[in-house]
């Protein structure tokens, strides 16, 4: 179980056809305590990720400037 | 420190400033999807919020107030929540109690500090060099790469990979604790 919440820790997500963010799919494998300890270790991570970062950005904010430097604005 | 002196920039289609923005951002977005965990992914909502915001940044007024960008970021990323929440079909009044908590103002945080910088890298070179390999490729793959993947490139099965990454970040935890950063509670 603990493999699952460490897939959910991570910042990649899957797209639907639309291009829109989707749920990772182990997060619906876990119950709310699992959940809940996914969202602590996933603050810890994103923490450690900007700390380790030349710019101070997270896997979070690397992965939405990927999206948003390979999309036009409406 | 008002994080809209990047919105003129952002709202010029400027993506590193968006990136800047992002750094102080982040975090208080993140705790403000707290009330949600249980609920709804909140990384994705997170990221969904984001690049929605940065669609309709070249529209925001700013009203007076410091971080415009900023509450209107946590509006979109609630409503996505809320939204995720009906779709599940949670019970309504479950749903108003968490919008109740979401509600509530966004958390004040410092910039990142650049002591809490260095000691990172400390602690991260201390890392035995398998847990130090995998979650150097997790940060590397900034959310782009699944983890089977990752795995796949790092020579290790899923499972194995999955336990290093989780063993560093907890070597990791306990090295800053021990360095004096103290995580906020939750």
């Amino acid at each position: 179980m603990k493999d699952l919440i460490e897939q959910v820790v991570s910042a990649w997500r899957p797209r639907d056809l639309d291009g829109g963010v989707r749920a990772h799919p182990s997060w619906y494998d876990l119950d709310e305590a699992q959940r809940e300890e996914a969202f602590e270790e996933t603050v810890r991570q994103r923490t450690i990720e900007a700390g380790l970062d030349a710019e101070g950005l997270s896997g979070t904010a690397h992965a939405v400037l990927a999206r948003i430097q390979g999309i036009r604005r409406p | 420190m008002d994080l809209d002196r990047h919105l003129p920039e952002i709202a010029s289609g400027d993506a590193a400033a968006f990136g800047r923005w992002l750094s102080g951002a982040e975090p208080r977005l993140r705790g403000g999807l707290r009330p949600f965990a249980t609920s709804v992914d909140t990384e994705a909502v997170l990221q969904e919020a984001l690049l929605r915001t940065w669609n309709v940044a070249p529209r925001v007024q700013p009203d007076g107030r410091p971080d415009a960008l900023l509450r209107l970021a946590a509006r979109i990323a609630r409503n996505l929540a809320l939204s995720e929440l009906r779709r599940a079909r949670v019970e309504p009044t479950e749903v108003q109690r968490l919008e109740r908590l979401a509600d509530q103002e966004l958390e004040q945080r410092t910039e990142p500090d650049p002591l809490l910088r260095r000691l990172i890298h400390r602690c991260r070179e201390a890392l035995p060099a398998q847990p130090r390999r995998a979650i150097a490729l997790r940060v590397d793959a900034c959310g782009g790469v699944s983890d089977t993947e990752l795995a796949e490139r790092a020579g290790m099965s899923l499972n194995t990979f999955l336990q290093n990454v989780r063993r560093a970040r907890l070597l990791l935890v306990e090295c800053l604790a021990r360095g004096g950063f103290a995580w906020e509670a939750p």
